[in-house]
């Protein structure tokens, strides 16, 4: 990927329309090596975007899904306490040899160390997202999904990962990723994220489409669309977004509602198809009911 | 290019977009791998380097275009869209050097002129009464953080409220004292009837929150550990854990508008906001007409003077004069304390969005996850640019923001009030027009601690 061009090539050959801006930003994370924070609001690609990236690079895709209460724990490594104790009782009897003819307790410590770390090596290690990511021998995209979802603490914790690309594990020292992995952070911007975190990231804000690009992106999506419906359907949506609703139809709405209305036949949108395949675009009663009872306003 | 970059920047953080060197010296790299012959890409890269928060992108926009002007164009007249998917852009080269120096806004500096009146009102001020009516039949509005509205009991039902909204109700002057409209013209001794009330309404809120937190003080049931505390005896008997709070020490601002219109209301509030918040809580008062200025110690002095006979003779003897003069404590009215603040000009025109942006931009803004912000004013910038972008910076940097609106809810966003733009930034909006409007206000304050 030698310009921002490539990019936009290389993403609408697995049929994602990318503006020049996210382009461009993809192509800076790039060279300049820094992770990527992609914030707007939900449904507008923001994820897809980043499953992509890994798909233009040949590369694994490593998800870390935030969540309110993530950890260390579930997103950098554990200890395989169930293996520990089976090797624990499996070597009880050379355990026993090895303790045999020792006079008191203080000295049967004693030739226990040493032998203890060999339960905290790699093989009792369950990587997890984050060190999965550092440890990978082959290149990696790492996507910190919905990063708002987590808590401070755990953004705080995130900054070493970032900025170094390495990770600390008290019993082994610290893992230094050999080739460090392409990070995509994305946020709903439910809550605001730390200018710690903001500052060691390129930032990419999608918001919903226009009109143009919203067609562009159906006819990409849903091929088998005719030409008046998917320009009814996409003025549908613009007009519906102009809404106040509980939650706004995204892109990816848009295109379920497509498919939807491809399933069912519709060669229009008549107030029946609308009733058929509405539930594909809004994902609440009260919209749903909201829009209906203003069907001519949008048509 | 490096100096014009400087220069950039450093027009960039006068305009409140602070960019580090670390920033700065990214932008760089950034520039170097996309080069300068498309002015598009080089945009794109500096907007991606040096932009760190959507609120700043129109912002950042804005001073591109004023800075970089591209030939054939006047700077902001051409300016785009703040959209992050925009357009692909044409090739065109940049501009050799910055704009003209008066294609770009001057800083809103304490020195300096405040900005130029925006002749256009806010746009978003027509959609107030259709978001009031959203809210009170509980659906949130736009995209925006507003989810509740508080207004008096002269409230319209939900249905009532898409019919259009009905006159003021005012109170006449000899009415209930807790629903006299604040708005009113009233002698300070009207304003020292209205204050002697003062201490009821503070023990109804101490009761009040006394009792919901001792409603509390057991916490929650947490299902979530239903299962792993009943494992331990097969579930026979079924524990039921409690989630106790955590505790958490709130900080709390309170940012008042003490312009004249506002004045009695702002006095008010802060004797009943003081009153209950001044020994146990981190609350800074920040008072502004135009700037903001930090009054913290001198509300808490005046706070802790007793009241005493002087108090009325002081408000009554020198007839009708700014409002806040009958609120007095130890013989010093609200309206002479205000006067007596250093940086302060209680007579200057309100400028909601010089005084955002310069607290937005000060190293002493609000923020944390536990702060509260409370703001007392009723949007009327006086047609001045109402810059909600700061607004929503400074919102976004806290906890909970609650706007306490001295006006009917009918007068909201009309003329050149600008709470269209400020209230989605906002989580809750309280109606503060009488007395008893304080009170809701702070009671809504003291809950959320």
């Amino acid at each position: 990927m030698t310009s921002p061009e490539s990019i936009e090539t290389a993403l609408r050959s697995h049929g994602f329309v990318a503006t020049g801006e996210v382009a461009t930003a993809l192509f800076l994370a790039e060279q300049l090596g820094k992770p990527l924070l992609i914030e707007g609001p939900p449904g507008v690609g923001k994820t897809e975007l980043g499953k992509l990236w890994a798909l233009c690079h040949d590369a694994e895709l490593i998800r870390l899904q935030c969540y309110e209460g993530l950890d260390e724990a579930k997103a950098l490594y554990e200890w395989s306490y169930g293996k520990q104790m089976l090797y624990a009782q499996l070597l009880r009897e050379k355990t026993g040899d090895l303790l045999a003819g020792a006079p008191d307790l203080a000295s049967a410590v004693r030739r226990l160390q040493g032998q203890t770390d060999e339960f905290f090596s790699r093989e009792f290690l369950l990587p997890r997202p984050l060190l999965a990511a550092i440890t990978a021998t082959r290149p990696v995209v790492l996507l910190i999904d919905e990063i708002d979802r987590a808590d401070e603490e755990f953004e705080a914790f995130l900054l070493e990962v970032l900025s170094e690309a390495q990770v600390s594990i008290p019993e082994l020292g610290t893992f230094r990723a050999e080739r460090p992995p392409r990070v995509i952070l994305t946020s709903n911007d439910s809550r605001d994220l730390s200018d710690a975190l903001r500052r060691r990231c390129l930032f990419l804000f999608i918001d919903y489409p226009d009109f143009e690009e919203e067609l562009r992106i159906v006819e990409s999506r849903v091929p088998g669309l005719d030409d008046t419906l998917r320009g009814q359907l996409v003025r549908f949506t613009q007009s519906v977004r102009k809404v106040s609703l509980r939650k706004r139809p995204g892109i990816a709405e848009t295109i379920d509602w497509a498919l939807a209305l491809v399933a069912v036949g519709a060669e229009g949108l008549s107030a029946a198809a609308l009733k058929q395949t509405l539930g594909a675009l809004l994902k609440n009663r009260d919209d749903v009911e909201r829009v209906l009872s203003d069907l001519p306003r949008h048509r | 290019m490096i100096s014009g970059l400087e220069r950039f920047v450093a027009e960039l953080r006068r305009e409140g977009l602070s960019a580090s060197p670390a920033e700065w010296l990214e932008a760089l790299r950034a520039v170097e791998r996309l080069g300068l012959d498309d002015r598009e890409r080089f945009r794109r890269a500096l907007r991606c380097t040096l932009v760190k928060r959507a609120a700043q992108l129109e912002l950042f926009d804005r001073v591109f275009e004023g800075f970089f002007a591209a030939p054939g164009t006047s700077g902001p007249g051409s300016r785009r869209s703040a959209r992050g998917a925009g357009g692909s852009g044409g090739r065109r080269p940049i501009a050799a050097g910055p704009a003209p120096s008066g294609t770009t806004r001057k800083p809103a500096s304490a020195a300096e002129p405040s900005p130029a009146r925006d002749p256009t009102p806010c746009s978003a001020a027509s959609a107030l009464p259709r978001a009031v009516a959203a809210l009170l039949e509980g659906q949130p509005w736009r995209h925006g953080r507003w989810r509740r509205v508080l207004l008096g009991p002269g409230a319209p039902a939900p249905r009532a409220t898409r019919a259009g909204p009905s006159p003021p109700a005012a109170a006449a002057p000899g009415a209930d004292p807790l629903r006299r409209d604040l708005a009113w013209r009233l002698s300070p001794e009207g304003e020292r009837e209205l204050a002697a009330l003062v201490p009821r309404i503070v023990e109804r809120i101490r009761l009040r929150s006394g009792r919901r937190l001792r409603r509390s003080r057991r916490g929650r049931p947490y299902m979530r550990r239903v299962f792993r505390d009943s494992l331990r005896h097969g579930g026979v008997p079924c524990v039921l854990p409690f989630r106790r709070r955590r505790p958490r020490r709130s900080r709390i601002v309170l940012l008042t508008d003490v312009s004249w219109s506002v004045a009695r209301a702002a006095g008010l509030f802060l004797s009943i906001a003081g009153e209950l918040l001044r020994h146990s809580r981190d609350v800074r008062v920040l008072l502004f007409v135009d700037r903001a200025v930090d009054a913290t110690r001198e509300i808490d002095d005046w706070l802790r003077r007793q009241p005493t006979p002087r108090d009325a003779w002081d408000g009554g003897s020198r007839g009708a004069r700014r409002p806040g003069s009958g609120i007095a404590r130890g013989g010093v009215s609200f309206a002479k304390l205000v006067s007596s603040l250093p940086g302060l000009a209680p007579d200057a025109p309100s400028d909601y969005g010089r005084a955002f942006h310069g607290l937005a931009r000060s190293s002493k803004r609000p923020g944390g996850r536990t702060t509260a912000l409370v703001v007392l004013g009723d949007g009327r910038t006086n047609r001045f640019d109402p810059q909600a972008w700061a607004f929503e910076e400074l919102a976004s940097r806290c906890g909970a923001v609650i706007w306490l609106v001295p006006e009917p809810w009918q007068r909201w966003g009309s003329g050149d009030s600008a709470l269209g733009a400020y209230l989605p930034h906002a989580d809750v909006a309280v109606e503060t027009s009488d007395l008893a409007g304080l009170a809701r206000g702070v009671a809504e304050l003291v809950r959320r601690l």
